[in-house]
C-alpha cells in the first residue's frame, strides 16, 4: 500500500472551462486559433464560471505535452500576460495525457499548504497541425509525424527501438487478455466492443463540445448499412491491431481545458455554484511496458485507485460517476473492474445492457471520451473534470445523469505510462 | 559511469544479451537499467540471459512507427523471460496474415520462444523466435 497522506485544508473546484474539441484547421468554433487563444478560451470560461476576480488567482499551472506542435516551451511565461496574470507565480508541468488530472492534486496541495488561495490549472495541445516560424501559419501534421513525436514518451532507451507497436500494446493485447481471462468468445468480445462504442458515440452526440457529433446508428446508415452490427464488422471498421478495431481507439484533436481550485473559505466569498471538493488523489509512474503476462492487471492503476479512494474515505460502492481514460475503449472494462465499479468479469455484460450510458445505473464517460469528445493529450483530463463537475452540478444538459452524482472518480493515463486518479465530492 | 545503454547494444551486436541482477534483493531486470524495480537499490550485476522465454500474447498493429514501417506487418508480443521480466518485441515464426491465424495461434499460448538478435532499422535488437 502506498503512503496515503492527507490535506490540511479542503480544496474545492470553483470553476471549469473547456474549448470545443476538434481541429484548428477545420472546426468552425476553434478555426484559426493558436495555442495562446485556445488556452485563454478555456481559462476565461473557468474564471467566469467560478465568479473569481482574476486578481485573486494566486498562481497558474499550465500543462502541454507536445512542444513540437505548439512550437513553444516555457508556456508559463508566454501565457502570463495573455491570461491577465502578469507577474503571478506560474509553472509548466506535464504528465503527458494525464497532465490535467495530476494538476488537480498539485493545486490541491498548494491550497492545503496555505501558500496559495486560488490556483488556475490549464492544459492545451494542438495535434492537427504544427506552428511554424510565421505565427500566422500552421502546417498540418500527418499521423506518422504526430506519433513520432508522441512516442518520445515511450521507453526511448529500449522499448521503442524493439519494434514498438502502439496499437498492439495498448489496444490489441488488453482486449485479447480481457477475453481470455473471462473466457469470452472472440465474436462475443467484438460485440461488447461494439456496444461500448455505441455508448461512446451516444454521449458524444449529446455533447456540443465533442469532436464527434453523430451516433453509431447514424454512421452505419450513412455508410449504407441497415444493420449496424454488419457495419461494425465490415471493412469500414478494420482491425487496427486484432482484436481492437479502428472505432475502438482515440481521435486526436486540438483543445484546451481549465479549472480553478480554491480553498473552501475563499470559495464562499465569490462562488455561487456548488463547490466540488478534491477528496483524494494519487499518481503512479511506470516505464513501458506497464503490464506483464496478464495484459489486464495494471499495478499502476491498482495503486492509484486504491490510494486515492482510501485518502477520500470511500469504497467502490460510493462511486456515482466513473470517468476512465479511454484512449482505447477496452479500458472501460479494465479500469471499471480495477476500481471495483464492476466486479471482475462483469463490466462487459454491463455495457451490453447499456448500464454505462448516462441514463443507466452505472454511468461512465458521459462526455464521449477520447474517441467521441476527442483526445487533446494534456487537455483531455481537464475535459473529463469539466464533464464530472457539470454532471455533479446538474448542468450536463442533454446527457444529465438522473440523480446528479455526489461522488465522482476521474482516472487518466499519461503516455508511457502514468496513472492519475482524483476523487471529487459535492 | 559507463553508458549502460551503449554497453547493452554493443553486447547485442557481439551476440550477447545481458540483463542485470540486483545484488541486494536478487530481482532480475531486463533490459538493463540503473535501479532495481523491486527494492530500489542501484547495485546491479550484469548477467547474460538464457534466451528462453514464453510468448504470452501477440498481435500485429497497422500503425507501426515510421522506423518500423518497412517491416509491416510483423508479429509483436509479450515474452515472459525465464529470468522473470516480461519483454515486448518482434516475434518471428508466426502467421500474421489474417485474423483466423492470429486467433488460432493465440489459443495455443503460452508458446516456447528463443531470443534472437536481428538488425532492424539500423540497430541490432533482441527479438524472439517461436521454437518448433
Ligand atoms: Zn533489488
Amino acid at each position: 500500500m502506498a503512503y496515503v497522506g492527507n490535506l490540511k485544508e479542503k480544496p474545492v473546484i470553483t470553476g471549469v472551462g473547456c474549448t470545443k474539441f476538434g481541429s484548428v484547421l477545420t472546426t468552425p468554433e476553434i478555426k484559426g486559433l493558436g495555442f495562446q487563444e485556445l488556452v485563454c478560451t478555456a481559462a476565461f470560461e473557468a474564471m467566469d464560471d467560478s465568479g473569481i476576480d482574476p486578481k485573486d488567482i494566486d498562481a497558474f499551472y499550465i500543462g502541454s505535452m507536445l512542444s513540437h506542435s505548439s512550437h513553444l516551451y516555457s508556456h508559463n511565461t508566454q501565457m502570463a500576460d495573455w491570461l491577465g496574470l502578469h507577474l503571478k507565480p506560474a509553472i509548466h508541468f506535464a504528465t503527458a495525457c494525464s497532465t490535467t488530472n495530476t494538476g488537480a492534486g498539485l493545486a490541491a496541495m498548494s491550497i492545503a499548504s496555505g501558500k496559495f488561495r486560488n490556483v488556475l490549472v490549464i492544459g492545451c495541445d494542438i495535434l492537427s497541425s504544427a506552428a511554424t516560424d510565421n505565427p500566422t501559419i500552421r502546417k498540418p501534421t500527418d499521423p506518422t509525424t504526430l506519433w513520432y513525436w508522441t512516442d518520445f514518451g515511450v521507453d526511448q532507451a529500449y522499448g521503442y527501438h524493439h519494434a514498438y507497436d502502439v496499437a498492439t500494446a495498448y489496444g490489441g493485447l488488453p482486449t485479447l487478455g480481457y477475453a481470455k481471462k473471462h473466457h469470452i468468445k472472440m465474436s462475443k468480445m467484438d460485440e461488447a466492443m461494439r456496444e461500448i462504442h455505441r455508448t461512446v458515440k451516444l454521449h458524444a452526440s449529446r455533447n456540443k463540445k465533442a469532436y464527434v457529433q453523430t451516433t453509431f446508428e447514424q454512421d452505419a446508415k450513412k455508410a449504407g448499412f441497415k444493420d449496424d452490427a454488419e457495419f461494425w464488422t465490415s471493412r469500414k471498421n478494420p482491425f487496427l491491431a486484432w482484436p481492437a478495431r479502428a472505432r475502438s481507439v482515440l481521435n486526436t484533436v486540438d483543445g484546451a481545458s481549465a479549472y480553478i481550485i480554491s480553498s473552501e473559505s475563499q470559495a464562499k466569498q465569490f462562488c455561487d455554484k456548488e463547490p466540488i471538493s478534491i477528496e483524494g488523489f494519487h499518481w503512479s509512474a511506470s516505464n513501458y511496458p506497464w503490464y506483464g503476462k496478464d495484459p489486464t492487471d495494471w499495478a499502476i492503476d491498482n495503486t492509484t485507485f486504491e490510494t486515492a479512494m482510501k485518502m477520500a474515505g470511500i469504497t467502490a460502492k460510493d462511486i456515482d460517476y466513473l470517468s476512465v481514460h479511454d484512449c482505447m475503449q477496452i479500458y472501460h472494462l479494465i479500469e471499471s473492474e480495477i476500481c471495483g465499479y464492476f466486479k471482475k468479469g462483469e463490466a462487459w455484460k454491463a455495457v451490453m445492457e447499456g448500464r454505462t450510458r448516462y441514463d443507466g445505473d452505472k454511468p461512465m464517460n458521459t462526455s464521449g471520451g477520447k474517441h467521441g469528445k476527442g483526445h487533446a493529450f494534456s487537455a483531455s483530463a481537464g475535459a473529463d473534470f469539466y464533464e464530472a463537475v457539470k454532471q455533479m452540478r446538474g448542468e450536463a444538459k442533454g446527457r444529465q445523469i438522473k440523480d446528479a452524482p455526489e461522488v465522482s472518480v476521474v482516472h487518466n493515463h499519461g503516455y508511457g505510462m502514468h496513472s492519475a486518479v482524483t476523487v471529487l465530492k459535492r | 559511469m559507463e553508458s549502460m545503454v551503449t554497453r547493452f547494444y554493443k553486447a547485442v551486436s557481439n551476440g550477447k544479451i545481458y540483463g542485470v541482477k540486483c545484488r541486494k534483493c536478487g530481482h532480475f531486470t531486463f533490459p538493463p537499467k540503473a535501479g532495481c524495480m523491486k527494492c530500489g537499490a542501484h547495485d546491479m550485476e550484469w548477467k547474460l540471459i538464457s534466451g528462453e522465454g514464453k510468448l504470452q500474447f501477440f498481435s500485429s498493429g497497422n500503425l507501426p512507427p515510421m522506423k518500423f514501417a518497412k517491416y509491416h506487418p510483423y508479429a509483436y508480443g509479450a515474452v515472459e523471460l525465464k529470468e522473470g521480466p516480461c519483454f515486448f518485441t518482434c516475434i518471428e515464426g508466426l502467421d500474421v496474415s489474417n485474423v483466423e491465424a492470429l486467433e488460432a495461434q493465440n489459443a495455443k499460448m503460452p508458446m516456447k520462444v528463443k531470443a534472437k538478435i536481428k538488425r532492424m532499422a539500423d540497430l541490432d535488437i533482441v527479438i524472439f523466435k517461436v521454437e518448433k
